[in-house]
C-alpha cells in the first residue's frame, strides 16, 4: 500500500494544480494509495513513523529535499521502501536518485526498481547525501542565492567571487576510521555516500577536500554552484578519501550545512550507521528487485 | 597550498592525497591511490599507485602498478610494474615484474624482479 506524504508548502505553495495531475497520473497507474498532508515542519517525520507503525510498505515523500530528510528520519530501522516525487524549491535529491520530474518519479513508482543507500548520521541528525563545510556554507550564509534567471545570477557571482576573496581557508584536522590523520588548509569540503556517485559501489563515505583554486576555477565552481544548487566539489576536488567515520576539527570553528540546510559546528563526528533506506529509483541506479 | 597546475582531479581514484595536505596512517584501497601530498604510513591498493611530484611518503608502498614522481622513503612491491620518473626519488627495495628507472632519477636500495612465467618456464626448460 502507497502512502503519500505531501508538504503542501513545497515549491512555495504554488502545487494546487500539480497535486491534482499527479493524482490523476498515479489513478492510471493503478498505484494511487493514500495521501496525507503535513501542516509544518517536523511533522512529516512524525507522519512517516506512524506510517511505519501502520503496517504501509511504501512511503512517497511528494515534495523537495527538506520533505524526504524528515521521511527518511522517521522510518527508523523500517524495510519499508521510500518513494520521491519533486515538487519542492530544491529536488537534488531525486535528481541524484534519477529522478527529473513529477511525470516520470510517477512512472518510477509504478515500476518500483529498488536501491539500498545507507544513512549517514551527523550527531543526532540522519541524512542521505551531502554534508558540505567552509567555502559553500559560508556563500549560503553571506550570499541570497533564491533569485534565478540570468541577471540575478550574474549579480550573484560577481557577489560570491567578491566573498570568496576575503574568505579564510580553515585550519583543518580530519581523523579517517580512528587510523588516519588528515591535516589541511581547507577552502572546502563535502562528504556524501559513494553509492550515490555509483549505484553499484558499497555504501562509503566519500570525503572530497578542496584547497582555494585559482581565479577561472572559482568562477566555474561558484556559477555551478549558482545554476545547479549542487556542489561541484567532487569534479573539482584536491583530495578524496574513503572511510566509515569521520571527526572533524577545525580552526576557527565552523558551521556545517546537511542537504542545504545548517545542522550542527565543528567538532562534529559523522559515520555511515547501518541503517539501509530502500529507494525506488529509476531503472538505471536500481540494484534491488523490489 | 597547490599551484594551479598541480591540482590534480580525483575522477578515476579511489584515494587521492593532494598537494598540501598531510595524513598520517596506513591506507588501504580496492582501487588506485595517488598521492601529491605528504603522507607517513604505507600504502597498500589492489589498484595501481602514484605519487605525484609533489609526494612526499615515507612508508611501504604496495600496487598494482606503482610510479614514484615524487620522493619515497621505503620499500616498493608492484605486482607489475614500477616506475621511478625523472623526478623520482626511492630509498628502499623494489621488488616488481619490471623495472623502469628513468634518467635523471634517484634509486638508493636493490632491486628485486619476479619472472614472468613464460620467462620463467623457458629458463627452466634452458637447464634442464
Amino acid at each position: 500500500m502507497y502512502y503519500y506524504i505531501v508538504n503542501p508548502a513545497a515549491g512555495h505553495g504554488h502545487n494546487k494544480d500539480l497535486l491534482d495531475k499527479i493524482r490523476l497520473k498515479l489513478d492510471e497507474l493503478g498505484i494511487r494509495g493514500e495521501w496525507a498532508k503535513s501542516t509544518g515542519p517536523g511533522e512529516v517525520t512524525k507522519m512517516a513513523a506512524q506510517a511505519v507503525t501502520s503496517g504501509h510498505t511504501t512511503i512517497v515523500a511528494v515534495g523537495g529535499d527538506d520533505t524526504l530528510n524528515e521521511v527518511i528520519n522517521g522510518l527508523g530501522n523500517s524495510a519499508v521502501a521510500v518513494g520521491v516525487i519533486p515538487t519542492g524549491t530544491v529536488n537534488r535529491l531525486a535528481g541524484q536518485l534519477g529522478i527529473t520530474d513529477w511525470q516520470q518519479a510517477c512512472e518510477v513508482l509504478a515500476a518500483r526498481r529498488l536501491t539500498s543507500y545507507g544513512l549517514i548520521a551527523a550527531g543526532q541528525n540522519f541524512f542521505l547525501s551531502t554534508l558540505t563545510m567552509g567555502f559553500e556554507t559560508d556563500l549560503d550564509k553571506n550570499v541570497d542565492t533564491s533569485e534565478s534567471g540570468l541577471g540575478a545570477r550574474t549579480r550573484q557571482l560577481l557577489q560570491s567571487l567578491g566573498h570568496a576573496r576575503h574568505f579564510t581557508t580553515l585550519q583543518a584536522k580530519l581523523t579517517l576510521d580512528d587510523s588516519i590523520t588528515v591535516t589541511c588548509d581547507l577552502f572546502s569540503l563535502s562528504i556524501g555516500n559513494q553509492k550515490f556517485l555509483n549505484p553499484l559501489a558499497d555504501n562509503k563515505l566519500v570525503v572530497s577536500l578542496s584547497d582555494r583554486p585559482g581565479t577561472r576555477q572559482l568562477g566555474s565552481y561558484i556559477w555551478q554552484l549558482l545554476r545547479q544548487g549542487t556542489s561541484p566539489l567532487e569534479e573539482t576536488a584536491t583530495s578524496r578519501f574513503l572511510a566509515d567515520r569521520i571527526v572533524i576539527e577545525t580552526n576557527p570553528a565552523t558551521g556545517i550545512m546537511v542537504d542545504g540546510k545548517v545542522a550542527g559546528r565543528t567538532p562534529i563526528a559523522i559515520r555511515l550507521t547501518d541503517r539501509r533506506v530502500r529507494f525506488i529509483t529509476e531503472k538505471a541506479t536500481s540494484t534491488l528487485r523490489g | 597550498m597547490a599551484r594551479r597546475d598541480d591540482v590534480l582531479g580525483v575522477t578515476g581514484a579511489d584515494t587521492v592525497i593532494g598537494t598540501g595536505v598531510t595524513a598520517i596512517g596506513n591506507i588501504t584501497s580496492e582501487g588506485d591511490i595517488t598521492i601529491d601530498g605528504t603522507l607517513t604510513g604505507d600504502v597498500k591498493a589492489n589498484g595501481n599507485v602514484t605519487l605525484g611530484v609533489n609526494a612526499v611518503v615515507t612508508g611501504k608502498i604496495s600496487g598494482r602498478n606503482v610510479t614514484v614522481a615524487g620522493a619515497l622513503e621505503g620499500n616498493v612491491t608492484a605486482v607489475g610494474e614500477a616506475v621511478i620518473g625523472e623526478t623520482g626519488r626511492v630509498v628502499g627495495d623494489i621488488s616488481a615484474n619490471s623495472l623502469d628507472i628513468t634518467s635523471g632519477a634517484v634509486f638508493l636500495g636493490r632491486s628485486h624482479m619476479e619472472l614472468p612465467p613464460r620467462l620463467r618456464s623457458e629458463l627452466e626448460e634452458d637447464h634442464a
